[in-house]
């Protein structure tokens, strides 16, 4: 792994020179709030170590895409659209970095989906450090540092930035756009430095070992802590929006008013929304909403990671910020994990 | 012994060479040649799953009030090439799309069956189209039923209302060799007389070897036959459990109370396989509509042994 200085004011020519060659989305503010936007020019920065309240997945998995176009009448005719450019995710938090690894994964198994597949190959990601807040918990589930997945990552050392190269094309960008000077032992140290301090930072923390957590999990399907949330949430699947790792989606048709021509597209659905496991014939496999946070828990920490090894919860917090009377899914799963404490005693 | 291997082996390459290296569908000819050539590091020209084959329908039959019987024809004149318990996603643009179960046992040639309840947007839109009308349609996808492990054995088919309409396919093709199988039986339940499926065909099923025997669920003026739910129908039925295997589609409901019956007849988990209908939006196991704990109907099933899916809460 190689480490490079770059100064802080070296941010504002990298960005000017990703600009030439990608379509930018960063940090920006907007109303007050750190939020990932469209970049075009490096002033548009806000760089803060505060989470974003929507994750990045949203410029690798639209809320909105199209995935064909229609014509019908006499000469019916179908096209895929897949629609990808260049682009480059500036100051993404590790969190995300492990949430886009776990996308990648989704995406390429089975069939794969090649309208991410293509957008994320055509995306260069570049991370930063970052501080928790009091909703963070990335340091309870291993996701608190990221060692692949970026192409560059950025480590706030005082004055300077300590560069990590993570790939190839990072490296060169990075020597295209600006001149760099190669980190000294003793920078680097501080990289170290800041994750120790970090991990004492959290306020929000899990009881147990993340690997343990899908095992965990697996015992809380009778758990009276569904009932008990359920009797509170409002099913309005704000925390299937917000979270990084969520990806099920729903396939629509839309006509063009001269009801010849259209497109198929998806758009982001929700497993806590009612109608998401109900059927045509009218018949709903998951009915009640107990059923459905069950549903959304057990896929972050259980059903996922029995399917693709990794825990579908990368500790950002964000659903717990979002969520509108509070349901907390550290405290949730803090009460799971309590429950088989007793359990085994 | 090893020029056969060798003669595998060109011939897999040969496969790989040509799936990759042609467009999967005639309207994609424009999409490869737009990509840019820089930036993808990938070998393989990978296209869109949702492209569809255009298909026509040959010939529409009125079944029931609610069900239509579809005969469609696939334009570009290549089989669809299904197994018995697969389902396409069939679409009429700018009505959607949805999963359809092929009701037809497979065919060399580019025509299969499906039978439709209007239900949905879909559906009704599928049922105001007449022959000759377009559609599109991809697939086919999931896990068929094993034939293979049903030869030799006793099968007993249990459904109930439109879950003959999957079966249909295994049944025929099942019947298609009738003698490579021993006792065959279909237990079939619906709620009324007028809901009865392939009415005609159960005849022509009854003489090529099948016991059949139909309920209803309530008394009707004009039947005849036996009341009750399908299970009422398992009791006095003769069944040798070391060869009998069992086949169930159905609604939600029937499969857990089915189960609880073949157990009373030592029917158990291993011999008897099912069809789970899910909500599925993109039937490649991404959109998580068909999702139950870690399983994606789609791609793990819609037909499972239950031996699989037995402690997977949700499942039935």
């Amino acid at each position: 792994m190689e480490y490079r200085f770059l100064p802080k004011k070296g941010i504002a020519p990298f960005v000017t020179g990703l600009l030439k060659d990608f379509k930018v989305y960063g940090p920006v503010e907007k109303d007050g709030f750190p939020m990932y936007g469209e970049i075009t020019s490096p002033k548009d920065i806000h760089l803060s170590h505060a989470p974003t309240h929507l994750s990045p997945k949203q410029f690798l998995f639209p809320p909105k895409e199209t995935i064909l176009r229609f014509k019908n009448g006499a000469k019916p005719a179908l096209e895929p659209v897949i629609e990808a450019h260049n682009q480059a995710l500036f100051g993404i938090h590790s969190c995300d970095i492990h949430a886009i690894k776990l996308l990648d994964r989704v995406f390429s198994y089975g069939p794969p989906d090649v309208n991410y597949l293509k957008k994320r190959k055509k995306t260069v990601i570049i991370g930063i450090d970052c501080v928790p807040d009091k909703h963070c918990f990335c340091n309870s589930v291993n996701t608190m540092t990221v060692d692949s997945g970026f192409d560059l990552f950025l480590h706030d050392v005082g004055k300077d930035f300590i560069v990590e190269i993570g790939t190839k094309k990072g490296e060169e960008l990075l020597r295209k756009y600006v001149k760099t000077k190669k980190a000294t032992v003793s920078a680097i140290k501080k990289i170290t430095e800041f994750k120790n301090k970090k991990a004492e930072m959290f306020v929000t923390k899990l009881n147990a070992e993340a690997s343990a957590l899908p095992l965990i999990y697996s015992g809380s399907y009778n758990s009276p802590v569904w009932e008990k949330i359920s009797k509170i949430c409002y099913g309005c699947g704000s925390c299937n929006l917000v979270c990084p790792t969520c990806y099920c989606f729903d396939v629509r048709d839309e006509v063009k008013p001269n009801l010849n021509e259209g497109e198929r597209y998806r758009v982001w659905d929700g497993c806590m929304l009612e109608d998401f496991a109900k059927v045509a014939g009218g018949h709903n496999f998951r009915k009640t909403r107990a059923e459905r946070l069950r549903h959304r828990f057990n896929r972050k920490f259980q059903y996922q990671a029995d399917k693709f090894g990794g825990l579908f919860c990368v500790g950002c917090g964000r659903c717990i910020r979002t969520c509108l009377v509070n349901i907390n899914i550290a405290e949730v799963t803090n009460e799971i994990i309590e429950e088989a404490n007793k359990d085994r005693s | 012994m090893k020029s056969l291997k060798k003669q595998i082996k060109t011939e897999v390459k040969k496969m790989r060479r040509n799936s990759t290296s042609q467009p999967l569908n005639l309207l994609t000819s424009e999409v490869p040649a737009s990509q840019p050539r820089n930036l993808s590091t990938s070998v393989f020209d990978i296209s869109s799953p949702y492209i569809s084959r255009l298909a026509k329908i040959e010939r529409v039959a009125r079944l029931t009030e609610k069900e239509r019987l579809y005969k469609i024809a696939i334009d570009d004149r290549k089989t669809l090439g299904h197994s018995p318990g697969q389902f396409i996603m069939l679409s009429i643009p700018g009505y959607g799309e949805a999963p359809i179960s092929v009701s037809s046992p497979p065919d060399k040639r580019n025509t299969f069956e499906i039978c439709v309840r209007a239900v949905g947007n879909l559906t009704n839109a599928l049922h105001n189209l007449t022959k000759g009308d377009k559609l599109w349609i991809r697939g086919p996808y999931g896990k068929s039923f094993d034939v293979e492990e049903l030869k030799g054995k006793d099968l007993l088919f249990i459904a109930g209302g439109i879950g003959l309409v999957p079966m249909r396919s295994l049944i025929k093709t099942v019947l298609s060799e009738r003698p490579f199988y021993g006792k065959i039986h279909l237990l079939y339940g619906v709620k009324s007389p007028e809901e009865i499926l392939f009415k005609d065909e159960l005849t022509e099923w009854g003489h090529h070897g099948m016991g059949i025997q139909i309920t209803i669920d309530k008394p009707h003026p004009e039947w005849k036959g036996h009341t009750g739910v399908v299970t009422t129908l398992l009791p006095p039925l003769k069944i040798d459990e070391t060869k009998t295997v069992a086949i169930v589609v159905g609604p939600p409901v029937m499969y857990k109370y089915v189960i609880m019956s073949l157990g009373d007849k030592r029917i158990g988990g291993h011999d008897i396989f099912l069809s789970l209908e899910r909500r599925m939006k993109c039937g490649l196991g991404k959109c998580g509509h068909c999702q139950i704990n870690s399983i994606y109907v789609c791609q793990e099933g819609p037909v499972f042994r239950l031996s699989e899916i037995r402690y997977l809460r949700e499942a039935i």
